[in-house]
């Protein structure tokens, strides 16, 4: 029933394509994340999912069912909004309890109605019913809030009120969640944590969940599969570890990870191999790609730096040589900016105590598995 | 299917509730005094859409249009008089006001003058008086019995010293009360007007005389335009002086509309008056539109600017005493009426000769009725117009509707008497016979303040931001639910300041109240220009004394409630 499947969806603002063909397919239960530049359609897609834009074209299926024609109000999305978007005039219990009174609501008749309405507007006017309140502690318990039940939202910090969000979505048990930046206004430390956060109650309630984010970290470590998109458009749906180890496009592969990208031409093709030629240096590589002008797309990590004078002769191996023009110590690794003829690779070499960081100037050689460049 | 069912949605149905009502009670009746102006009889449109007789009778009527009444301008002695005193008497009271609230806007947005509280509160009196109170309070100080006139012949004056029942009179007192309205946008004005352009001239070795004159005071030149065009259109529909002080040689447009529709029942007449009176407050409305629109004054930005306040002793000083006299004239005015309620009588000397309660005891024995009224239809108005205000801020900030941000300003430009003579003419026949009820009366305060409203509840509902109602429709709620539940109880303190605001200017209100309550439901503006009219003073001033008073406490209660919020 939470599956969610996108097709052929276009949306245009005013003339404006803000979304091309959009095609997706989200299992039941699955953790999507939409990752891309601002701007790209990743939060129009989810605006469409939801209700709130009208698609220009094509179809969007929740658990089989068309939801063209069903308002936003009645589609059971919960939706966790980048602002929070939490009532301020509510306490917490209340926010969380909006969804639950608001379906009572619309299961009542007239005279309850109004009674409804006037605990709504005032706390005063009465008590949610026991299923109601039983329901809301239980979510709140679970997302660690039970002490702050009472509070106004503004009386939170920035985890608690996104957590807020979470139970007011969680608590009306949506086909599907739908989250918007959600870790966008919480400092770094506290990112880390509600990533894990949300990762274990997705898990734990088997929910499915797109989720929309520029963070491709933040894709990466939760997604089960990532949809990049740029200009409205995606440009590649895969796993993480599918998307960084095999990235379609330059733009992907500087996009999810840094990447040194080098353009170049074919100048022989082997059965296993194939050689590229660019400005000053050749490379060989396992792909065998249709094209004759290709990018060489090689990670930072796959680049190895030794001293001009190492023995490093190995037949799959390409080797180039070069002069470090700037070295970077980031902890655990050592980054290395080297240049090589024109060109400025970027390397990383992991660091552990007391080895030597090499110094700027120093001439280097660079071994890059034959693996380990990809051409696109 | 669909379509209907969008169509039919709770939103949309208020949304069409609205047009109607504005269609109704606004554009209907300033349309049918428009076709009056030209049959000369009254036209009864919406009976002509039920009544074939009245459709029929409609259009032999609107075959005999004629521009006669449009000659009658030039002809008639009258109209064209009233046009030009009408003309005139606004062009003088803006001069003159604008001449004399640019030192005091100086002193008090500029300077370190002394008692500059005092002087910014006592502001106030002009803004919560009634004009034709104020109007009457001057008889009370300047006609042939007045205190200033006493004091005038005890050293040696003969007559009066100005005599109130003139245009001088009418000038002076739309001066003392309506200056306000022009001192507060240009006080706002000169504490916008970048002063580092100020410090450059004064270091480029400019005279402090100097550069007031051609560096400040150009800076705020938008501001003085804007205010200027204001205080034309505020005294141009001015109706509470001119009746209480129009001399009858004396024609002003909104004295000889109300006489036209209230002495003679000539429906041409008044109806050529009321045209004349909207073309020219439109037009100076406009020009004021054209002439704010982009500059915004009261912007605040981030960074407060330290303004260097003048604080030359001799300057200062002479500037407070100038403005202390000014503010003083109101008042004098106030403390007169306070005077005279409690007096015995008054008249021989400079002082009443005895003090008693009586009058109060009058008023409340026997205008309790008219007290109640006033609140009940106050009450009235203020639950319609937070109804619509609400709506139509959420149609215009969230949908866009700029129709409807057009037709809630209409209002402004209507002048009261103008727009009661429309109402008139529109409801005193079937199918909606509404002339003579407290409805219509209702209706007519609700329109003429709506704009007042509006204005306080848009600026709160742009403060809510969209994800909050997109929040609540995403966990359930249809729009209508959310904006009962989410959306209203937020706006909340821009209606309540609203409505105080409404609450306030509907039992001020003269005009309206004058023209269309009926004997039954007369408030107490209506009560108290009656008194005047028949010349029980003593209870008027007492009554007087009791609407300011109301006022006054509602007046606190608004300012306390936006500076909490604040």
């Amino acid at each position: 029933m939470g599956s969610v499947k996108i097709n052929n969806l276009t949306k245009e603002f005013n003339d404006v394509k803000a979304l091309k063909d959009i095609n997706l397919d989200i299992q039941e239960g699955e953790f999507f994340a939409l990752l891309g530049p601002s701007g790209c359609g990743k939060t129009t897609t989810m605006r469409c999912i939801a209700g709130f834009e009208n698609p220009t074209m094509g179809e969007i299926l929740i658990g089989d069912k068309k939801v063209k024609d069903i308002p936003a109000n009645k589609r059971n999305c919960g939706m966790v909004f980048q602002s929070y978007a939490l009532f301020p005039h509510f306490n917490v219990f209340e926010n969380v309890a909006y969804s639950l009174n608001i379906k009572e609501l619309n299961n009542s008749n007239v005279f309850s109605k109004l009674g409804i309405y006037a605990r709504l507007l005032n706390r005063k006017f009465g008590k949610p019913p026991k299923h109601i309140e039983e329901k809301v502690m239980e979510i709140l318990d679970y997302v660690e809030l039970t002490p702050y039940v009472n509070r106004l939202t503004s009386e939170l910090s920035g985890g608690q009120q996104q957590r807020v969000a979470l139970a007011r979505a969680l608590v009306m048990e949506p086909a599907v969640l739908l989250m918007d930046e959600p870790l966008s206004n919480l400092d770094q430390k506290l990112r880390h944590s509600m990533r894990n956060t949300i990762r274990r109650i997705q898990q734990d309630l088997g929910i499915t969940t797109i989720f929309v984010t520029h963070d491709q970290e933040e894709a990466m470590s939760m997604a089960d599969r990532v949809a990049v998109m740029d200009h409205g458009e995606v440009i590649q749906i895969g796993t993480p570890t599918d998307i960084y180890s095999h990235p379609k496009s330059s733009f992907i592969a500087n996009f999810v990870g840094t990447s040194n990208v080098l353009k170049g031409k074919v100048i022989k093709r082997d059965t296993n191999e194939t050689t590229v030629q660019g400005n000053g240096f050749t490379l060989r590589s396992i792909a065998n790609p249709k094209k004759e002008e290709v990018d060489m797309i090689i990670r930072p990590e796959h680049i190895q730096v030794f001293l001009m004078d190492t023995d490093v002769s190995n037949e799959f191996n390409n080797t180039m040589n070069g002069k470090i023009l700037v070295s970077t110590y980031l902890g655990s690794i050592v980054r290395y900016d080297i240049q090589v003829n024109d060109y400025t690779l970027v390397a990383d070499a992991t660091y552990s105590s007391g080895a030597n960081i090499l110094k700027e100037g120093t001439p280097v050689k660079l071994v890059i598995d034959s693996e380990r460049v990809l051409l696109i | 299917m669909k379509k209907i069912a969008n169509f039919l949605n709770g939103l949309t149905i208020i949304k069409v509730l609205i047009y109607l009502f504005f269609f109704l009670f606004l554009l209907l009746p300033l349309f049918s005094v428009f076709l009056v102006s030209f049959t000369d009889e009254p036209v009864n449109l919406l009976g002509a859409l039920t009544d074939p007789a009245i459709f029929n009778s409609t259009m032999e009527k609107l075959k005999n249009m004629s521009l006669d009444n449009y000659q009658a301008i030039f002809s008639n002695k009258g109209y064209f008089e009233g046009l030009k005193n009408s003309l005139w008497l606004g062009l003088m009271v803006t001069v003159i006001v604008t001449t004399i609230c640019i030192p005091l806007a100086y002193g008090i947005a500029r300077t370190t003058m002394p008692f500059k509280k005092t002087i910014s509160a006592l502001c106030i009196i002009p803004l919560i008086i009634p004009t034709f109170i104020s109007a009457y309070a001057f008889i009370i100080m300047f006609g042939r019995t007045g205190w200033v006139t006493q004091i005038y012949h005890s050293l040696g004056g003969e007559g009066m010293f100005i005599d109130p029942y003139s245009m001088t009179g009418i000038v002076m007192v739309q001066v003392f009360f309506f200056f306000p309205y022009a001192l507060w946008p240009l006080v706002a004005a000169f504490k916008v007007s970048d002063v580092t352009l100020e410090e450059a001239s004064l270091n480029l070795g400019a005279k402090n005389w100097f550069t007031f004159l051609f560096v400040t005071f150009p800076l705020a030149i938008p501001g003085v335009i804007s205010s200027f065009l204001l205080i034309f259109t505020v005294s141009f529909s001015d109706f509470g002086t001119p009746i209480i002080l129009a001399p009858k040689n004396l024609n002003l447009l909104v004295v000889e509309a109300y006489r036209e529709i209230a002495g003679f029942y000539n429906w041409g007449g008044a109806a050529i008056l009321t045209v004349m009176m909207v073309l020219v407050a439109a037009f100076f409305f406009w020009l004021q539109h054209l002439f704010t629109k982009g500059k915004n004054y009261g912007s605040v930005s981030g960074k407060p600017k330290k303004q260097k306040l003048n604080d030359n002793k001799l300057l200062t000083r002479s500037l407070s005493l100038y403005s202390l006299l000014i503010v003083m004239v109101p008042l004098l005015a106030l403390i007169s009426i306070g005077l005279q309620s409690f007096a015995t009588t008054w008249g021989k000397d400079a002082l009443p000769s005895g003090y008693t309660l009586k009058h109060y005891q009058t008023v409340f024995t026997t205008s309790m009725g008219n007290i109640q009224n006033s609140i009940i239809l106050a009450l009235g108005a203020l639950i319609l117009s937070v109804i619509i205000a609400t709506f139509v801020s959420y149609f215009v900030v969230r949908q866009n509707s700029s129709k409807l941000d057009f037709l809630t300003s209409v209002p402004l430009v209507v002048p009261g008497i103008a727009f009661g003579i429309a109402l008139i003419q529109t409801f005193n026949t079937a199918p909606l016979h509404l002339t003579g009820t407290a409805l219509l009366l209702i209706l007519a305060y609700t329109i003429r303040r709506l704009p007042y409203m509006v204005r306080s509840t848009m600026g709160t509902m742009r403060a809510i931001k969209q994800d909050i109602e997109e929040a609540a429709i995403n966990l359930g709620a249809t729009p209508l639910t959310a904006a009962i539940t989410i959306i209203g109880p937020l706006m909340l303190p821009g209606i309540a300041a609203g409505s105080l605001l409404v609450f306030i200017t509907v039992i001020k209100e003269t005009s309206i109240s004058i023209l269309i309550a009926p004997a039954e439901w007369a408030p107490m503006s209506l009560a108290i220009f009656q008194n005047i009219i028949r010349g029980e003073y003593y209870t008027a001033a007492a009554m007087s004394i009791l609407l300011v008073g109301v006022v006054l406490i509602l007046q606190a209660i608004a300012n306390r409630m936006s500076r909490n919020k604040a």
